[in-house]
């Protein structure tokens, strides 16, 4: 086995805000190998997003504060690392595409202007040498015309097109790793296929570890080697995805991949989980998806699950992962 | 009145003929100068029979959303003809769009947006019934916001609660529960899963069912995820630029799609079944993205990222034809 390139460890998030703890990282652990498509999947308030921001030091304090847990990158402790050392790092080693491509663009330069911005920033290169290199990035993310398209601005682009141009920044310094969060969630099928394809060929190119925070499971099953389920601000089952997705371990995984529509579900009526996420203000007691779960006994009102090796490759925190295993 | 397909059995709730909505573009800014039009719906016509769901599928731009808000006349058409039981809806006077309206009634996408905030989930649901007061007595009112707050899973006690003690979606139940407060014929659904997590839209697909079933009402069910709209859906439509490309029964429309853009928007969409003999390397991934419906291209929208398009397809329209289970518009529909 290969170093991990990231590790994350027991990681805790909490936002204060008028009086009240939100819970938004409750322990999570997590480690991508250089090269490897990783995929963090969970609903909205699951915890994914914040676990990647906190990875990015983009975390505001306050209201949030990290109270627990580690990150590293290289073997090289990320949180305490001087903000000065950490500014160079982002960008060479570390880069992110965000969701929403128009707010994350500033809308008073160039995409070029911009792109270039990073090359003159790092000291890599200035003037008509950064502008060239920032059209051949555009050339590469598949932008026609870029020479052109250089000049524009983020609003006169499309979605999709915009989206490329985020990801032209990102991979711009060659990064070991990217983090896409959502990189698709707002975009059409269409244009999504053609972004995971992008997104897939820069990776295999670089040999570029990529980790995909995403809800949408289909995506997950097509592009992600290994992923990690999120659950209420704890990754609740992780392992490669061809087993996790075809034979889960965890209630809540189980539970999600039966809620979807597929096409051997025709006909007939989904199976819902019951009730909704969790108020990560008030997290339940013993395992935090007791209330929703049909597996759940006392023991999980009660206990907090522990991690169970589902197979050699595969870790569950659930206190039923037997039970779970063979229904599945 | 001639019926579209003749071979049907029974006369449709819906039919909608060649409807046409063009939205005036202004020139920038500070100026009223019509300089262009917006394509959005381009000649649409399909028929809705009851109790069937009708699924319209397509990307955002393609002027699903604007099918279904002319056919409530929230926005008015440019031409075309809507027919409720042989009534164009188009024409009908404000007292004849009431009445149409106590029988076609809609949910929309954003459950946060379209519930007041300031009233009560029992004001809420009930007020359907002060515009028609005749559909429920005042003395049953009460009584009867709490038959269908438990016909839509929430609890009764619910009733005199605001909006945002609710989660998406519990608030979506309250839409649709205002929804079928008068017992329509016709409900036009438009994307009322989208804004809801994974794990609750399950929730809600499934009652929308349930319902269908026991209240035989029709959904015109609008959205963009494929799985949801397979689902759902008696039959397909899938528009691409304003048009319908495709119409056919689900299983023809998911199991044998003829027009390339269908085929192509079946095969972008993220598969789960590991199974499925749809491998990643058939995956058809289209060029370019849609262009705008100010500006489309001549003769078929789809033609110039289309992989089959020939001189035809650039001078003229394609038209809808094939069986009445199943219609493609395009010059080369391939029998597979």
């Amino acid at each position: 086995m290969p170093d991990p390139i990231l590790e994350i460890d027991d990681l805790r998030i909490e936002f204060r805000s008028g009086g009240e703890i939100v819970h938004a990282a409750n322990g999570v652990s997590f480690q991508i190998n250089p090269g490897e498509t990783a995929a963090i999947l969970g609903e909205s308030g699951s915890g994914k997003s914040v676990t990647a921001a906190a990875v990015m030091r983009l975390l505001q304090s306050p209201p949030a504060f990290i109270t627990g847990g580690a990150v590293r990158f290289k073997g090289q402790d990320v949180l305490g690392m001087p903000i000065a050392k950490w500014r160079d790092y982002c960008g060479r080693e570390i880069a992110m595409v965000f969701q929403d491509a128009l707010t994350s663009l500033n809308p008073v330069f160039s995409v070029g202007w911009q792109i270039a911005e990073l090359f003159r920033a790092h000291g890599v290169a200035f003037g008509r040498d950064a502008n060239a290199r920032a059209v051949d990035l555009l050339n590469r993310v598949g932008i026609p015309d870029p020479a052109l398209r250089a000049k524009d601005y983020a609003h006169q682009f499309s979605g999709g097109m915009r989206q490329r141009v985020m990801i032209a920044m990102a991979i711009a310094l060659g990064p070991d790793l990217l983090i896409a969060d959502e990189p698709t969630t707002a975009l059409d099928v269409t244009v999504q296929a053609q972004i995971m394809e992008l997104l897939e060929e820069l990776r295999a190119e670089s040999n570029m570890a990529m980790i995909l925070i995403t809800h949408d499971l289909g995506v997950v099953a097509d592009v992600a080697d290994n992923v990690a389920v999120m659950y209420a601000g704890r990754v609740v089952e992780r392992g490669p995805v061809s087993e996790v997705l075809a034979r889960p371990g965890h209630a809540y995984t189980l539970a999600l991949l039966d809620s979807v529509p597929r096409a051997n579900s025709l006909g007939q009526h989904l199976k819902p989980i019951i009730g909704s996420p969790p108020d990560l203000a008030r997290i339940p007691k013993g395992c935090a998806f007791h209330p929703r779960c049909r597996f759940a006994t006392d023991l999980c009102r009660n206990e907090e699950p522990p991690s169970v090796a589902v197979t050699p490759r595969r870790i569950a925190e659930c206190h039923h992962v037997e039970a779970v295993f063979n229904d599945s | 009145m001639t019926v579209e397909a003749s071979g049907t059995v029974e006369a449709p709730v819906l039919e909608i003929r060649d409807l046409v909505k063009h939205f005036p573009a202004t020139g920038g800014f500070a100026t009223t100068r019509k300089t262009d039009v917006v394509r959005a719906v381009d000649g649409v016509s399909f028929i809705l029979r009851a109790g069937e769901t009708l699924g319209l599928v397509g990307e955002s731009g393609c002027g699903k959303s604007t099918v279904a808000r002319t056919l409530l006349r929230l926005e008015e058409p440019t031409a075309g003809a809507a027919l409720f039981h042989g009534q164009d809806i188009f024409t009908a006077t404000s007292m004849e769009l009431k009445n149409i309206r106590r029988r076609l009634q809609v949910i929309f996408q954003d459950p946060y947006a379209s519930l007041n905030p300031r009233m009560t989930v029992a004001n809420i649901i009930s007020e359907p019934w002060v515009i028609h007061p005749d559909a429920a007595p005042k003395a049953e009112r009460a009584d009867r916001v709490r038959t269908l707050l438990e016909n839509v899973g929430l609890r009764r006690e619910h009733a005199e609660r605001y909006p945002h003690e609710f989660s998406g979606g519990q608030r979506q139940r309250i839409g649709i529960a205002r929804a079928i407060a008068l017992n329509p014929e016709v409900l036009i659904c438009d994307e009322p899963v989208s804004a809801l997590d994974v794990s609750v839209q399950a929730q809600v697909v499934n009652l929308l069912m349930e319902i269908q079933e026991r209240l035989n009402i029709a959904y015109v069910f609008i959205a963009h995820d494929l799985s949801v709209v397979r689902h759902m859906s008696h039959r397909i439509a899938v528009m691409y630029l304003g048009r319908i490309v495709e119409i056919g029964a689900k299983d023809e429309i998911y199991n044998h799609p003829r027009h390339p853009y269908t085929k192509a928007l079946l095969s972008a969409e993220p598969s789960l079944d590991f199974s499925s003999t749809r491998k990643k390397s058939s995956r058809i991934i289209l060029k370019g993205e849609a262009p705008s419906p100010s500006n489309p291209p001549s003769g078929c929208p789809f033609r110039n990222r289309c992989w089959k398009a020939q001189d035809i397809c650039a001078h003229a329209s394609p038209v809808l034809e094939g069986h009445a289970g199943h219609r493609v518009a395009c010059y080369d529909p391939e029998f597979s």
